[in-house]
């Protein structure tokens, strides 16, 4: 790998890292497809790169919110039983999947991803001031939230993704958990689950350490300086930027799929 | 809303003693590299290892943490976890 490549994979992972804490999700739905468009990586190997990048987000950032005494240990352990099992399935899963599938799989994604982020920009217009102490609560409806707890594990071993945009909403609406304390928690359950399918992935020999190190290095810096700004920065600029580039990456996924690339 | 004050310490700090010594060990290996170092692949090797184990890591505080309040539900779930982890980890390795 020549110097260059490493210094612009740095910089990417910062870019990645940066947002991601901003925005609150885990730079993998941005680091997969950028490494399996403009890299040549096969699918497989940027999924594995970008599960890496997704636990040195998640423990970067979750040991901040555990601090604080923000994240619900006892709920995030509960619902690892099923992420990492999810995980794990779709990890294996995986492997006998063929590259193009999988890239449709993920353009199909971005694109979700893309409009639901778009919604909620819309109706962000009139900024919702989040409360400063958080209400005595108890977690509730259990089996539904280890239902969903299941399939976001699925995404992230499929995907290289957290799976955050599944369990959040799942724990605030239907678990009765305030939002702060299901994003942070989400956020810790992440490094778990992401380490699940890694595991898999690096026995497969699918984790390039060329690929991930500088990567890595570039979303540590990027997203504990994301998490030290996200008070000043207005979250519907950033919400209306990973609109745009999960936009433009769908459609340079499904453009690559039309002219028979990712094989 | 009472949180567990000692286990939220324990556990924040293994997360950032892992972050930190990964993140250390990957730039060391990264700027070793950029002056053709022989130890640069082993350094940061090693810097992506400590990080892909420091989520188990964490697993096996928490769990000790558990251990430590007597709260035998949670390490079982926690020890669950492990296994599940654990599982993935051979799996991967076989197939």
């Amino acid at each position: 790998m020549t110097a260059e490549t490493t210094l612009l994979l740095v910089l990417l992972g910062l870019l990645a890292g940066g947002f991601g804490a901003l925005a609150g999700v885990g730079g993998g739905i941005i680091i997969t497809p950028l490494l399996a468009i403009y890299f040549g990586l096969p699918m497989h190997q940027a999924i594995g790169v970008s599960l890496v990048c997704v636990i040195a987000t998640s423990t970067a950032t979750s040991s901040l919110y555990v601090e604080r005494h923000i994240t619900d240990i006892r709920l995030g352990m509960t619902l690892e039983l099923a992420t990492t099992f999810g995980a794990m399935i779709a990890a294996l899963v995986a492997q006998h999947i063929n590259r193009r599938t999988l890239a449709l799989l993920f353009a199909c994604f971005l694109l979700y991803s893309c409009l639901s982020m778009a919604r909620k920009a819309w109706s962000k217009r009139t900024q919702e001031k989040e409360e400063e102490v958080l209400p005595d609560y108890q977690p509730q409806n259990y089996p539904l939230g280890m239902g969903a707890a299941l399939i976001a594990g699925g995404f992230s071993g499929l995907l290289g993704i957290g799976g955050g945009p599944v369990k959040v909403p799942v724990m605030y609406l239907f678990m009765k958990v305030p939002l702060r304390v299901a994003t942070a928690t989400s956020n810790f359950m992440i490094g778990v689950t992401a380490a699940t399918s890694a595991y898999v992935y690096w026995g497969r020999g699918d984790v390039a350490i060329a690929v991930a190190a500088p990567l890595v290095a570039g979303v540590f810096a990027g997203s504990l300086a994301g998490a030290r700004f996200s008070a000043r920065v207005k979250p519907l600029y950033i919400l209306l930027l990973l609109v745009a580039v999960t936009g433009w990456l769908a459609a340079e996924m499904i453009l690559k799929l039309l002219s028979r690339g990712f094989r | 809303m009472n949180r567990d004050v000692a286990a939220d310490h324990l556990l924040a700090l293994t997360l950032k003693a892992g972050a930190y010594t990964a993140f250390a060990l990957i730039v060391a290996g990264l700027m070793c590299s950029a002056i053709s170092a022989p130890a640069a692949e082993i350094v940061t090797k090693i810097g992506v290892l400590v990080l892909l184990a420091t989520p188990a890591l964490r697993i096996v505080v928490a769990a000790i943490q558990f251990l430590r309040e007597r709260d035998t539900k949670f390490v079982l779930i926690s020890l669950g976890v492990l296994c599940v982890v654990a599982l993935a980890f051979f799996l991967g390795v076989e197939v």
